[in-house]
């Protein structure tokens, strides 16, 4: 396997990191066969934030984390996520917390063999959402 | 019926939303997680770079009582971002005090929350739920929110304190 490298994303990335989003998003939809190409030096990315738990602080959030077919089982995702845990201590964040689809059991055994706990099944959270129709609806209310 | 102000929490406020925030933590059978300082909840909220947003319910006194209004909730939110959508909001905590509830404050606190995150340019609200909790669950559908996690099913994992030092090689 070539020397890979994990480098934060400059504004010149954006493309790739779009790329690379639809992939995910299909992904999470069905197993997509991906086509290389020589030009395809990104290879997987991810898309983080900071968010905030009232009784710890500051967490890192994970929104994304993809990285391609072919290029999987080379450590490349391992080495993301240490990367990743490395500015969540270094931004005194005491967790980081993400999603997964309870059906995408080889993402679960992933995580889970690292250490990661599903919150849902221990502790009962549900993710609710209110889509923007009914914003609109709750602030036109009076 | 009281009457009741939803406003922006300012720095003063952090004594009385940390107290609030216990009784969260209790209300959700989890009050010995609540690990965090007044100090870190001023410095994390109303410093340079703000990691939360909070507004706060008030009970505004009657005319000619001696005390002055009085917090009795909170909503605790912050801004995120999907990849698909674009701008969301999170509300992170909501919580009005026992003796307060059923008189719509709840409501109040996420309708001012929804006007924010329009205000913003937000496409999407988001929050999470005991399983448990049918109250707040009937609250929030009424609203319109939908269960991800019964429809889409995703769960919340995350990666603490030892597990993560390990990821981070130390």
């Amino acid at each position: 396997m070539a020397n890979f490298v994990i480098r934060p994303a400059t504004a010149a990335d954006c493309s790739d990191i779009l790329r690379l989003i639809k992939e995910l998003a299909k992904y999470e939809y069905m197993e997509e066969q991906v086509i290389l190409t020589e030009k395809d030096l990104i290879v997987g990315f991810a898309m983080y934030y900071f968010t905030y738990d009232p009784w710890i602080g500051k967490l890192l959030y994970l929104e994304d984390f993809f990285v391609m077919s072919d290029y999987r089982g080379f450590e490349i995702g391992s080495e993301i996520l240490k990367n990743l845990s490395q500015v969540a201590m270094k931004c005194r964040c005491s967790s980081m917390h993400f999603l997964v689809a309870e059906w995408n059991e080889s993402s679960i055994n992933f995580y889970k063999r690292r250490g990661a706990s599903d919150l849902s099944s221990e502790e009962g959270w549900r993710l609710f959402k209110i889509d923007k129709e009914y914003l609109l609806k709750m602030a036109a209310e009076e | 019926m009281v009457s009741v102000r939803i406003r922006e929490a300012e720095e003063g406020d952090c004594g009385n939303i940390l107290r609030l925030i216990r009784e969260l933590a209790d209300y959700e059978k989890l009050s010995d997680q609540v690990k965090i300082s007044e100090e870190a909840l001023r410095a994390d909220g109303f410093g340079e770079n703000p990691f939360y947003h909070c507004l706060v319910a008030e009970i505004l006194p009657v005319p000619g009582e001696p005390q002055g209004p009085c917090v009795v909730g909170y909503g605790l939110y912050y801004f995120i971002y999907s990849t698909w959508k674009g701008r969301n909001v999170y509300l992170e905590d909501i919580y009005v005090k026992p003796e307060y509830r059923g008189q719509g404050i709840g409501s109040k606190i996420i309708k001012k929350v929804a006007e924010v995150a329009l205000d913003k340019g937000c496409s999407q609200f988001r929050l999470a739920v005991l399983d448990w909790n049918k109250r707040a669950m009937n609250l929030y559908k009424a609203l319109g929110a939908q269960d991800l996690t019964e429809a889409e099913g995703w769960h919340s994992f995350r990666f603490e304190g030892e597990a993560m030092r390990e990821l981070a090689g130390k």
